[in-house]
């Protein structure tokens, strides 16, 4: 089994990442995980994206992984309780005394990527604790990843596509100095993307900085070396964020699997991937130890793009019109394209705009309008309409 | 300062320590360690004829896992070691020596401290955490554990080379380490091999931290000159430090995260 596992800011996040081919998804509640700034899930939410993730036999994993301080523990055997009581699939921790508990609880353990784990000796400590999968180190090479695989014989969760933390994971305290918010409990504030002034000497601002991670290139290499899981960060991100990429991974394991992907595929899937994170990307630290070219060393705008134009909502079967939430400006004539989960690509020009009240209008402007399109057919719910930017036939 | 363990820069200053009443020394281990630009061989440890204590403070990789297990072969005049790593715990369980486990920024619970005391002899408790929380911990634990009181605070550990690819990038010359600055805040920057560590400046100075009931009290000593470290710890020093978070602890939550 191959699982593409995809971040979930929130409930909504959650249905949209496994719409769009997530086979699981993690998530944190309000305690206790390591994205405090992400909307995150109460219990209430945990138990109905656990059972709409269930109802299409898919999963749900649970961050558990903050740093523990002895008052954060007051309560957590009873929230691990509370999660096993749902049947959530797994947690991911990284403190030792959450292993233990969940060991205790029979609850399946992920250890986390902030336990900072690269080597097989460190693997085996942590399974004979109960351990079940492990996210190695962000550092690990594809020699480190195979010999652990051969010599522990455990499932191995590896980041593929999102942001990289300039530090190693789990060592990093910089957010705790420049802003009092403890970066090991879920306070981090990339300080790694700061520009620092050199005080020794007159000379240019030095940037930690890192390009994003994007394994596009290696995802047959490791699917064969027997990696499990495919893991994809960034639960702060959007929905049409989290649409995307999983869509385009989605399709790039499912091609690599059905041996049915090509080259322009995967370079068209790849100019996507780009386009929608608006940050340079490399494979980091797998098949190479990461140089300059790996990391960022201007200050850097990081200007989002306006591509995603609209969810779709409703068909009107009887006018023919797909219902649509604007969330970015566009007009007639507008070269668009439709993406929804299990479809492919659908190009569409833009004749006509309607309003809610069916007039006609020259373009959507106002973020969250309600418009209308004629369109032949009905789309899945959480179709997005999105600025055609690449033509898989004539870019490529 | 017979509970004092103290990384060395330099053999020479071990007389000058002794003198002091410090009899335990920490030799960080050549290849194994990062942020220290001193390190030492085995070979140079196990001839040197005091209370020595092995540093391997590098996140190791499978083949540094390897190449330590070969290092420890060598072992012959070592009374223990100090080690971040988990992987570090298998590999000298049967070693006949004292192990100190130094998990930096974790071990901030008595509970996970208790777990990790199955496995090691002492602990190093995290130096992200308020005295008062400190307080607590070695109270519940007495006499078992290792606080951190004096040295640069390790506040960033990035496997990545960082001022090598800073000077390839601007074409220039190689300074290491470099001081670098963001909103009154320093840091001190060093690469090797291994990795870049950077150093929160000023130093962090916990020696009050001493009359807590701790098996041992930790001191790195490292970019501090023999003078420096040694007016420190005769309380002389005019050297500006400062307390991390002893007195004002880190943010877990601000009022009305996550609307809970």
């Amino acid at each position: 089994m191959v699982e593409l596992l995809a971040p979930a800011g929130d409930l909504e996040r959650l249905e949209i990442a496994l719409l769009y081919g997530a086979d699981a998804v993690y998530i944190g509640g309000y305690d206790y995980s390591l994205r405090a700034n992400a909307k995150n899930f109460s219990l209430d939410e945990i138990e109905k994206g656990i059972n709409l993730a269930h109802n299409i036999n898919k999963k749900v994993y649970v961050t558990v992984n903050i740093v523990f301080h002895d008052e954060n523990l007051k309560d957590v055997k009873t929230y691990l309780q509370k999660l096993k009581d749902m049947h959530v699939d797994a947690i991911i921790a990284s403190d030792i005394v959450i292993v233990n508990m969940a060991k205790e609880l029979g609850i399946d353990i992920i250890l986390s990527t902030q336990a900072s784990t690269l080597n097989y000796e460190a693997i085996n400590f942590w399974k004979s604790l109960g351990v079940k999968r492990f996210v190695l180190g962000r550092e690990a090479t594809r020699e480190d990843i195979i010999r652990i695989k051969k010599e522990c014989n455990v499932e191995l969760e590896c980041f593929i596509h999102g942001a990289m933390c300039t530090s190693i994971s789990g060592k990093c305290i910089l957010s705790n100095y420049m802003t009092g918010r403890d970066s090991n409990r879920g306070g981090c504030a990339q300080i790694c993307r700061w520009v620092f002034n050199r005080c020794d000497k007159e000379s240019i601002p030095f940037t930690l900085m890192s390009k994003d991670l994007n394994m596009v290139e290696f995802l047959e290499d490791m699917i064969n070396i027997g990696v499990n899981s495919f893991k994809v960060e960034g639960r702060m991100r959007s929905i049409y964020y989290i649409a995307t990429v999983i869509m385009c991974y989605r399709k790039i394991i499912d091609g690599i699997l059905n041996k049915t992907l090509t080259e322009k595929d995967l370079k068209y899937y790849e100019l996507i991937l780009d386009r929608v994170a608006n940050r340079d990307t490399t494979p980091q630290f797998y098949h190479k130890f990461p140089g300059p070219n790996e990391s960022y060393f201007q200050d850097r705008m990081e200007v989002s793009n306006q591509d995603f134009l609209g969810m779709v909502i409703d068909y009107d079967f009887k006018n023919k019109m797909l219902i649509i939430e604007q969330r970015n400006y566009f007009k007639i004539g507008d070269v668009v394209e439709f993406i929804g989960p299990n479809m492919d690509e659908i190009t569409y020009t833009i004749k006509e705009i309607f309003d809610e009240d069916n007039n006609n209008i020259e373009v959507a402007r106002h973020p969250k309008m309600i418009i209308k399109l004629k369109f032949d057919e009905d789309l899945p719910k959480f179709a997005m309409m999105r600025l055609k930017v690449f033509d898989k036939n004539n870019d490529l | 300062m017979n509970k004092v363990l103290i990384t060395i820069n330099n053999l020479d200053d071990i007389k000058k320590l002794k003198e002091l009443g410090i009899n335990s020394f920490v030799f960080p281990l050549k290849d194994f360690c990062v942020g220290i630009s001193n390190t030492f061989s085995m070979s140079e440890i196990n001839n040197v004829n005091e209370n020595n204590y092995l540093l391997v403070n590098r996140i190791l990789d499978n083949e540094g896992i390897d190449k330590l297990k070969e290092e420890l072969k060598k072992i012959k005049n070592v009374k223990g070691i100090i080690f971040d790593d988990l992987g570090i715990i298998p590999i000298v369980k049967d070693l006949d020596i004292e192990k100190i486990l130094y998990l930096s920024h974790f071990n901030s619970n008595i509970e996970s401290i208790s777990i990790y005391l199955n496995y090691v002899q002492s602990v190093v408790i995290s130096t992200d955490i308020k005295e008062s929380e400190i307080e607590y911990i070695v109270k519940s634990i007495p006499d078992k554990l290792t606080l951190f009181v004096l040295g640069y605070i390790k506040s960033m550990y990035s496997r990545r080379l960082l001022i090598d690819n800073y000077v390839k990038f601007h074409n220039m010359e190689k300074d290491n380490p470099i001081e670098i600055e963001n909103t009154n805040h320093k840091f001190l920057v060093y690469e090797n091999d291994y990795g870049t560590i950077l150093y929160h400046m000023p130093l962090f100075n916990g020696l009050s931290l001493m009359k807590y009931p701790c098996k041992y009290y930790f001191i790195n000593s490292a970019f501090l000159s023999i003078e420096d470290l040694i007016s420190l710890l005769k309380n002389e020093s005019k050297i500006e430090t400062d307390r991390a978070f002893l007195d004002k602890g880190t943010i877990y939550k601000l009022k009305g995260d996550n609307n809970g």
